[in-house]
């Protein structure tokens, strides 16, 4: 705790003067880069710019939307998730060995597969605050133990299939709108207003943003960093399960794809890698963003290189502009 | 008494060295025999590890860390292999620039801008991955095979590997005992009392970033060398591994704090660990297992004692 206070100064400074309509620039102006992109979508493939095509890219990014919520709450206090990996691949694959394509067996595939979450998020909680290990490290050894113990749980190769009911859920609509989507926005808007309006989100933001303060209050912070961790685990779980089944089947490496863009959205829409500061709704409208700047770029047949190029310096682009856009007060460091 | 005595103060920052003495003692016992060859397999097998992570520990003394230093060392392989065969100059120097270059794009953007390290080098990590792509599109080029036998060396005599991870801790003990390793612990240790002291702090951020991306591309025409050709994806396995080597080698992320020793026995113990489970006849899908739990072995284990010794305070 100490650590973190010498690092951090200011705190009182910027608390006194952080202003809240600027820190809404940051997604409002990854909402106009997006618009931007979808114009020069339908510039490329005419038909890109309409509502259904829309609602396939919300349906592609609500994966990667679901795993960043649990990486916002941890980033929030000042910590990292790099165990989603593992955990995501390790979920999905218990859940479609147990499930083996039948609906009855669903109950006891998600609470298994949803115990693999719980358990290494309340291990990843516990060694950062208990042991006091720094969280890059402890939730890279979690990653290393999952990545072990799956192989070890499918010998190599993941067997089983997720249940029609589940696949309905990833794949399906209910009315024109894809299930995913309305999940999406339904746990996004449960995120953004658990973490602006309830006791616990409050909490959470005074332990990142200070953590003798918060502690001062009454807060007990190691409590609130574990449950932080938890609900990450959750959330890794629910999208590896979900993810699975769009997929058709669980594959060893599915949940590569997903760590380092949940750390990116996160820090795009804003979020402060110091924690305290930020919240899901950026977060939200840097994964839309990133996803149509992936889709545009592959509809303009963009090799691969330059996609992964524009990619870095489009989050290099979109902090330099944070960095201008907010107040010197209001900066981290 | 006195045994206790003497082992806390004889494994202070030692202990990495012992690990790595133990699991060695272990393979040794497991394989029953020690030849020329199993050391040549093991140095040069670790060798690009023990540099990149080299790189990385001279970041993480500052207390950031770098994310893009496997797919700078991909860039530098592929360069490498690309040119090595029609101008030899080149080979070597272009895959040297781009480490250069690339720590330096790092260093400006944490030290002038002041932004955070991870994010900077996530970005520059997807740039450089992208770079290698286009470079190299599939896996190809040439390495001359005196070049190879060069750097490699015979497999009976083992010196070129071993003397490369000689170097490393010689060569990393200097840097950190030269001026430039006194400021850097010092930035690491408290930032602001070290730019009161006088020292250039982004300067030697900077140049930290900098040697980082150079050890990073020898570490890349290294392992290109080895494998006599390039790949784009061939520094992705290092992005994370050389974090860990950092930390196994009791390098606390905090900065400021470590030893090149230290760092070059994690390098090694994360490379011997799968020659163990090899000959121990375990399947090789323990290795990462094996090296997540002494990653947090060597992390937690103070921190654990602490812990219990707080519960038991507590209750009693």
């Amino acid at each position: 705790m100490t650590a973190s206070e010498e690092s951090r100064p200011t705190t009182a400074l910027r608390a006194a003067s952080s202003g809240r309509g600027l820190r809404a620039v940051a997604p409002l102006l990854l909402v106009v880069l997006s618009l931007v992109l979808i114009f020069v979508g339908e510039r490329l493939a005419p038909g890109f710019a309409t509502v259904a095509n829309m609602l396939q890219l919300l349906k592609l990014a609500s994966f990667l939307g679901l795993a960043a919520i649990g990486q916002t709450v941890v980033m929030l206090t000042g910590g990292i998730d790099l165990s989603i990996a593992w955990v995501l691949t390790a979920s999905a694959v218990v859940f479609t060995g147990i499930c083996n394509g039948e609906d009855a067996n669903i109950v006891p595939a998600a609470a298994a597969a949803i115990g693999v979450g719980l358990g290494t998020g309340l291990l990843n909680g516990f060694g950062v605050v208990k042991l006091r290990i720094s969280p890059i490290v402890m939730t890279l050894a979690t990653n290393n133990i999952m990545l072990g113990a799956t192989l070890i749980y499918t010998g190599g190769t993941p067997s089983g299939s997720s249940s029609p009911l589940v696949r309905a859920l990833a794949t399906g609509n209910i009315g024109s709108i894809p299930a995913m989507v309305m999940l999406w926005c339904l746990l996004a808007i449960l995120t953004v207003v658990a973490v602006r309006y309830t006791r616990g989100g409050r909490m959470l933001l005074g332990v990142g943003e200070n953590p003798r303060v918060s502690y001062l209050t009454g807060i007990r912070n190691d409590r609130v960093i574990i449950a932080a961790y938890v609900v990450c685990g959750f959330m890794t779980s629910a999208t590896g399960i979900l993810f699975a089944a769009f997929s058709g089947a669980s594959f060893l490496g599915m949940g590569d794809q997903f760590v380092l863009p949940t750390v990116a959205a996160v820090v795009l829409g804003g979020t402060s890698m110091f924690g305290g500061r930020g919240g899901y709704g950026g977060t939200m409208a840097a994964v839309f963003f990133t996803t149509i700047l992936t889709t545009v770029l592959v509809i303009g047949n963009i090799p691969q290189g330059v996609r992964s190029i524009v990619f870095g310096v489009a989050v290099l682009a979109a902090i330099l502009a944070q960095r201008f856009l907010t107040r010197r007060d209001d900066r981290d460091q | 008494m006195s045994t206790l005595r003497i082992s806390r103060f004889q494994i202070g920052d030692n202990w990495p060295v012992l690990v790595f003495l133990g699991l060695l003692a272990i393979l040794i016992v497991l394989k029953g025999r020690f030849t020329p060859f199993d050391v040549r397999s093991l140095s040069v097998n670790a060798l690009p590890l023990a540099l990149i992570a080299l790189g990385q520990f001279l970041v993480v003394l500052t207390r950031g860390v770098d994310l893009s230093l496997g797919p700078v060392a991909s860039v530098a392989g592929a360069v490498m292999a690309l040119t090595i065969t029609s101008h030899p100059v080149l080979g070597i120097a272009g895959p040297v620039a781009v480490g250069l270059l690339a720590g330096l794009v790092n260093g400006l953007f944490v030290a002038r801008l002041g932004m955070p390290p991870i994010i900077v080098t996530l970005a520059t990590m997807s740039i450089w991955q992208g770079v290698a792509l286009l470079v190299l599109p599939d896996p190809g080029g040439s390495v001359p095979a005196d070049f190879q036998a060069f750097v490699t060396g015979g497999f009976s005599v083992p010196t070129a590997g071993v003397v490369g991870i000689l170097a490393c801790c010689v060569i990393g003990t200097w840097l950190l005992s030269s001026r430039f390793g006194l400021h850097l612990r010092a930035v690491g240790g408290d930032e602001q009392a070290a730019r009161m002291s006088g020292v250039r702090v982004p300067n030697v951020k900077i140049l930290a970033y900098v040697l980082a991306g150079l050890l990073a591309a020898l570490g890349g025409i290294y392992v290109t060398t080895t494998m006599a050709s390039g790949s784009p994806t061939t520094g992705d396995g290092y992005i994370l591994t050389s974090i860990a080597a950092v930390v196994i080698g009791g390098v606390p992320l905090s900065g400021g704090r470590g030893t090149a020793i230290g760092v070059v026995m994690g390098a090694l113990i994360l490379t011997i660990t799968g020659s163990l489970l090899y000959f121990a006849d375990v399947s090789s899908f323990y290795q990462s297992i094996i090296d997540g739990t002494i990653l947090l072995a060597i992390v937690g284990s103070g921190a654990t004692r602490d812990w219990l010794r707080g519960i038991v305070a507590v209750r009693a």
